[in-house]
């Protein structure tokens, strides 16, 4: 008798096999999953993973993470029932929200614009192109550093402002808007800054093709489900709004209602789910000091309501609990980043730690090594392309 | 064109060669028959094959045709098949088994379409209780194929049965491939072979064992059994009880091979439902071998929980199916 081939090395301790609470949760997450193709990769690079965890100490990391991500997807009764007995916070927006948007479909296209079936106008006259979206890793939360799969359509969309210079919205300002905005428009298209801009008219300028990726995300983290993306200019769609932090005008109603078509077109076209329309300042983040909110912008009072999303920074930071970045008290309170986030992130991060008897410093510390591993990993590939 | 359409599942059986591709949301499946006849040479007979379009290729002194052909000019001829397997393996005794195989695996997939197209071959597990090694049958497999430019894989027969039966159950379960030369056995706990292991009394065994006690040639045995054997019916005929008998002779071997295999088994995960059990292949397909099977089992005892026994969707094309759906997850 033999093991059969295929896979590596051999499943013969009972260690190599998940428990039984990990094989109930592999199994749901499998029959979730309709294509058998699709069912079998899961459940072989599962099965992969958590014969391969206790390499690099990532044993300790995956089950609370499974815990916790799993836990969000579980029927509700399950999920409380884990939620306590684990005492982990279980990541989810709050208020509700559509799961899909209504169909939006494209009416009419120029050269010079799209129209849309709910009244989303784009127009396509600063259009340009960058490099090709290339297939983006994604990685599962469950701990190994090598990607599960790759992705190729854009998952979610990155909101953020131009932080440019914002004169008052008064009609004896209009050239001066007009100027403004159009000398913003060229910079961003020369840039491949973004792939939608909004400008305070409520106008929505295509700049970067949205088969391309633009340069908006940078360094940074989001995650659903199970899955969880690095450096979001490949995966992410941007979308900024021509305004500036801390300015005495947030941004205008035709910018909101502009800024509401237009992610529900995209969130239709790419069956984007909504807790992956977030803001820049939740997902930017700094690898070199291990701090998020590299850059601040929308770090508070998005309107995720008026643009029909759920309160998104409620959502649990990924860049804290997958990867063990932190958030400075101090530099929170003077940018304003109040999101609930930040502070669910935080108290997640303390009870998977517990939960594995593990110092909070060593269960960050080995968060944080994982992260390393796949940024050295998507360095190199970035050498190799 | 997807890369769906891409990979290959091949089921290189004793029996049978199967096909499996996915140009679409369907599987497609061809299959020839995995024997040859040699015929003697002459311009009419190379005419005649060359228009009909069959299978063949000259060799000194005569023509081989090989694949489904073959066993009708072996009717014609009164000649025994020839096979380049035997056991579930390449067979050392026959000359020209591995031109053969290498002929009729090439005309029936072609070269490769594409750079690095995934290709997924089956291959048999080692007796129970031996040592025995697969390795050669394994490598020349990858040999032929690799020179034909494809990416090649190797999956157990019985993994396969599971990988294109078993979704239902997320690939939790034990799949059975009764074909020619073994019965290929594989368990399964979420995708992963937990342990594999083959019988040897499967088709051939039938063949020729009933062959030995009637006097006709295997050929013939084999096409009765194909043709009109059923299980609980009686038979006036010689040949049908013969082969009954040895139908029951190569199920209780199995059965007591899986009882065996389960006591000698350490460290199995815990099953935490009962398991399915899938049959497959070209021996299982007589009407009534299914419930045989299960009567067998009950009648032994077995030592774990099953929740169903059932026939695979279409038994001939379930372990090259399966292939394919490796080859297809690996993508």
């Amino acid at each position: 008798m033999r093991n059969a081939t295929n896979f590596p090395g051999r499943w013969s301790r009972l260690a190599d096999f998940p428990s039984f609470g990990e094989a109930v949760r592999i199994e749901w997450r499998a029959g979730r999953i309709a294509d058998p193709v699709k069912r079998l990769r899961y459940l072989r690079r599962r099965m992969l993973q958590t014969k391969r965890r206790g390499f690099h100490g990532w044993g300790l990391i995956a089950v609370p993470l499974m815990i916790a991500v799993a836990a969000a997807r579980l029927p509700s009764g399950s999920a409380e029932t884990m939620e306590r007995e684990r005492g982990l916070a279980v990541p989810r927006a709050a208020g509700a929200a559509p799961s899909m948007p209504p169909q939006v479909w494209l009416i009419e296209k120029t050269e010079a614009e799209e129209v849309y079936s709910n009244g989303l106008r784009v127009d396509r006259t600063f259009l340009t192109a960058n490099r090709p979206r290339a297939r983006f890793p994604v990685y599962s939360l469950a701990g190994s550093p090598v990607p599960w799969r790759y992705g190729g359509a854009p998952v979610g969309i990155v909101y953020h402002t131009t932080e440019s210079l914002v004169p008052p919205f008064e009609e004896d300002q209009n050239r001066r808007l007009q100027r403004l905005g159009r000398n913003l428009l060229e910079v961003v298209r020369s840039e491949r800054a973004y792939h939608f801009v909004i400008d305070r008219f409520g106008r929505v300028y295509a700049v970067v093709a949205e088969t391309d990726a633009a340069n908006h995300a940078g360094n940074s983290i989001w995650a659903d489900g199970e899955e969880i993306y690095v450096n979001l200019n490949d995966s992410f769609l941007g979308v900024a709004l021509e305004a500036q932090t801390g300015a005495a005008e947030a941004v205008t109603p035709a910018q909101i209602q502009a800024a509401k078509v237009l992610t529900e077109a995209l969130r239709f076209r790419y069956r984007i789910p909504a807790e992956n329309c977030v803001t820049h300042a939740q997902v930017s983040v700094n690898p070199l000091n291990m701090k998020v909110g590299a850059h601040t912008d929308w770090a508070g009072d998005f309107p995720f309501a008026k643009l029909g999303l759920p309160d998104n920074y409620s959502i649990p930071l990924p860049s804290i609990y997958a990867f063990g970045f932190e958030a400075d008290p101090a530099y929170e309170r003077a940018l304003g980043m109040n999101f609930g986030g930040v502070a669910l992130a935080r108290a997640q991060i303390e009870r998977q730690a517990a939960a594995q008897n593990t110092p909070a410093a060593q269960y960050r510390a080995m968060l944080r090594h994982r992260y390393r591993d796949i940024e050295a990993e998507l360095k190199q590939n970035e050498g190799g392309n | 064109m997807s890369k769906h359409s891409d990979a290959i599942g091949l089921d290189v059986g004793t029996s049978r060669i199967v096909v499996a591709r996915k140009p679409g949301e369907d599987y497609e499946f061809a299959s020839q028959l995995n024997a040859f006849v040699c015929i003697p040479r002459s311009r009419i007979t190379e005419n005649v094959l060359e228009r009909e379009k069959i299978p063949h290729t000259a060799v000194a002194g005569g023509i081989v045709v090989h694949g489904n052909e073959s066993e009708k000019f072996a009717g014609i001829l009164n000649a025994e098949i020839r096979r380049p397997m035997s056991g579930g393996v390449l067979d050392p005794r026959e000359p020209d088994g591995l031109r053969m195989i290498r002929e009729m695996i090439s005309l029936m997939i072609g070269a490769r379409s594409g750079e690095r197209q995934k290709l997924c071959f089956t291959v048999p597990a080692a007796p129970l209780g031996a040592q025995e090694s697969l390795t050669y049958h394994e490598a020349t497999l990858k040999q032929i194929l690799g020179e034909l430019g494809y990416q090649a894989a190797s999956i157990n027969e019985g993994l396969a049965v599971i990988y294109s039966e078993l979704e239902s159950s997320n690939y939790t379960g034990i799949g059975i491939s009764l074909g020619g030369g073994l019965c290929n056995v594989c368990l399964a706990y979420l995708s992963v072979p937990v342990m594999s292991f083959s019988v040897a009394k499967a088709g051939d065994f039938i063949d020729q064992s009933a062959a030995q006690m009637t006097g006709e040639r295997a050929n013939r045995i084999r096409l009765t059994k194909e043709d009109s054997f059923h299980f609980n019916g009686f038979f006036a005929d010689k040949i049908h009880q013969v082969i009954g008998v040895y139908y029951d002779d190569m199920i209780r071997s199995l059965v007591a091979a899986l009882k065996e295999a389960f006591a000698r088994a350490r460290d199995l995960p815990k099953f935490h439902r009962p398991l399915p059990v899938v049959l497959s292949g070209g021996t299982a397909l007589p009407p009534g071998f299914r419930d045989r099977f299960e009567k067998i089992l009950l009648e032994e005892g077995f030592p774990a929980d099953i929740s169903e026994i059932r026939m695979a969707q279409n038994p001939l094309h379930a372990t090259a199916k399966g292939a394919l759906v490796y080859a297809l997850s690996d993508l």
